[in-house]
């Protein structure tokens, strides 16, 4: 009777894992459909007029777009639209990382400063070694994460004490590194008076604005994505065990010293990569695993996809808003999502105060 | 007979206060010893430098005769398991991805958990009457369900040695007793327990061994009769305890008062 019941119980397990897999695997494929969609919906909105069946008949050979209409897909909208869905994945990652790391659902590169020591990296790189380049690295690229790594660490060891990370201490450190990283950066600014070009650049990158950017750069960001989210994968199983704190994490098993040292690295490795095409774009990292969160539940392992697919989908969405709601004026889409993200972020305050006793 | 874990000499202080001082035992492979002392005297500690998780300041700690600290945390997190007093989660995880944890020291950096780490956690959880708690949210459970999950957690790293730091706390009489028969169970299974246990009444008729700290750092061990007695008790635990100096005072000054 005791097996028979065992048995039963084992196969509603069973069925329920199933479904469970189903349902990710479900949810996996339908992002994967939703991010083609609005990257197409993206591609098509803008001042010359280009449809989707214009864009299909092109891709089957059957009517070639004219010289303009290529120029303008193929140069200006879709290295954009690629730009901001790389921007998107790679915000969400480390912002993922980050809460893992931090057992914080406020932590994000932005709040926590690893998006300022970016910024303050390449303001450096723009402004005295804009000529230099490694094995095709721009040294504003290579100093954007050198900022953001040396950031993080700076943060992370105010913020911990006897061992533990102190979220409010986090927080605080958080907000003051950033805050006196951006403002250098703008003073750097000001040190630049030979050259207005410099200052144009990190203008754009303090308000967050994704530019054009080359096919070249497009494709070497896109390969450190790549990399970054392969490294992640097996630190996301790490990050489930972090959750139960590090001293618990130690006992089993994990060396939790070399897991944080690789996860801030991947983390910051992201948003340099996320910086270098979009500046500051604040809350991006915040919110889309907050979702995601919610939807799947606590899985890293399961986050990392989701995050990646919906942060990709999200600021593609955001940045094609942040271009054509005041056409042909352009919002910054650090600006929009500073608006967006900003009243979200405090209802997330609200709603986890008690139970952070912040 | 090699014990399987001993404390050589070991010390241990924070700052300047000492909490252990050259403690020296042995726990033998089968016994179920209770870790009693009054509260804060470093029964906390003694589980945890017995887990690896604290360097001990001076002493060894060997298991299986091997220095804990020469041996990797993987080797040591598949013998000994430390189920601690609070377990605080961030996230809303599942009663079960808490369980899985536990497999930890199985995997590798790019393995992750297999058909025998699933079977592993569905028998901690059968153990310890939670499969049915499975799919709950671990941070929405009862203070007597927690306990039972954060010892399905020790077990599924199906370790040699289960260390329990007061387990029966937050326990109604009845989930006590489901508690202590488990730990009979596991015993039998062949698990080695060293439980910190609060509740004195719980220790005899079901510990085979006593370890009693008391205020001045001194360890006696010896079985629950030899260690059970009044006189032994009284001195460590502090009774009849202090009273209140003012309390004290007060009652002398109205004794004063009558008389005159």
């Amino acid at each position: 009777m005791v097996t028979g019941e065992r048995g039963v119980e084992k196969a509603v397990v069973d069925a329920y894992t199933v479904r469970r897999r189903l349902g990710f695997f479900a949810l996996v494929v339908l992002l994967c459909l939703v991010l083609a969609i609005v990257i197409l919906l993206s591609l098509v909105t803008g001042a010359v007029r280009v449809s989707p069946a214009m864009i299909f008949n092109a891709l089957c050979n059957h009517r070639p777009l004219t010289a303009t209409q290529e120029i303008i897909l193929l140069q200006i909208r879709l290295p954009r639209v690629l730009a901001a869905a790389i921007v998107g994945s790679a915000l969400s990652i480390s912002g993922l990382m980050f809460q893992g790391l931090f057992r914080n659902p406020m932590a994000d590169p932005y709040v926590i400063g690893s998006s300022g020591g970016a910024v303050l990296g390449a303001s450096i790189g723009i402004f005295f070694f804009s000529q230099i380049s490694v094995f095709g690295f721009s040294a504003i690229a290579m100093m954007a994460f050198a900022g953001s790594v040396m950031t993080m660490a700076l943060v992370y060891s105010l913020a911990r004490s006897n061992g533990k990370t102190n979220v409010i201490t986090l927080l605080l450190a958080g907000f003051a590194v950033s805050t006196i990283l951006g403002y250098s950066g703008y003073f750097f600014g000001l040190l630049d008076n030979s050259n207005g070009n410099g200052n144009l650049i990190l203008l754009s990158w303090l308000r967050g604005i994704i530019g054009i950017p080359h096919w070249s750069q497009l494709s070497v960001t896109a390969a450190l994505l790549l990399l970054a989210s392969v490294i992640a994968m097996p630190l996301m199983r790490q990050l489930n065990t972090l959750a139960l704190g590090d001293e618990y994490a130690q006992q089993l098993g994990l060396r939790v010293e070399y897991t944080r040292v690789g996860i801030i690295l991947t983390a910051s490795l992201l948003t340099a990569a996320a910086v270098s095409l979009g500046g500051l774009i604040s809350f991006a990292g915040l919110i889309v695993p907050h979702v995601a969160r919610l939807l799947l539940g606590p899985d890293h392992v399961r986050l990392l996809p989701v995050s990646a697919l919906a942060g990709a989908i999200f600021l593609v969405l955001a940045d094609t808003l942040a271009r054509s709601l005041f056409a042909p004026t352009e919002i910054p889409v650090g600006i929009l999502m500073a608006l967006l993200g900003g009243p979200f972020f405090l209802y997330l305050l609200r709603k986890t105060k008690r139970s952070y006793a912040l | 007979m090699t014990p399987l874990l001993r404390f050589q000499d070991v010390s241990f202080g924070y700052g300047d206060k000492d909490i252990i001082e050259s403690a020296n035992f042995d726990l033998y492979e089968g016994g179920c010893t209770a870790l009693i002392g009054p509260n804060g005297v470093g029964k906390t500690t003694l589980l945890r430098l017995a887990a690896g998780v604290l360097q001990p300041l001076a002493g060894n700690v060997l298991l299986n005769d091997k220095p804990l600290k020469t041996l990797a945390l993987k080797t040591v997190a598949r013998e000994v398991a430390l189920v601690p007093q609070q377990l605080d989660l961030p996230f809303q995880f599942t009663v079960r991805q808490v369980v899985e944890q536990g497999r930890t020291p199985y995997l590798g950096l790019l393995r992750g958990p297999g058909r025998r780490d699933r079977e592993s956690v569905d028998r901690a959880l059968a153990l310890v009457n939670a499969s049915g708690l499975q799919h709950r949210v671990f941070n929405e459970l009862s203070g007597g369900e927690r306990q039972r999950v954060k010892i399905a957690l020790g077990l599924a790293q199906q370790p040699k040695l289960l260390l329990l730091d007061e387990p029966t706390q937050n326990l109604d009489i009845g989930r006590q007793i489901e508690l202590i028969d488990l730990l009979h169970f596991l015993r039998a299974e062949g698990v080695t327990i060293l439980a910190s246990i609060h509740d004195l009444q719980l220790v005899e008729g079901n510990f085979s061994a006593v370890f009693l700290l008391s205020p001045g750092n001194s360890l006696r061990h010896g079985t629950p009769e030899e260690i059970m007695k009044p006189s032994i008790l009284e001195h460590a635990f502090s009774c009849p305890p202090r009273r209140h100096p003012l309390l004290l005072e007060r009652e002398q000054r109205d004794t004063t008062r009558r008389a005159g």
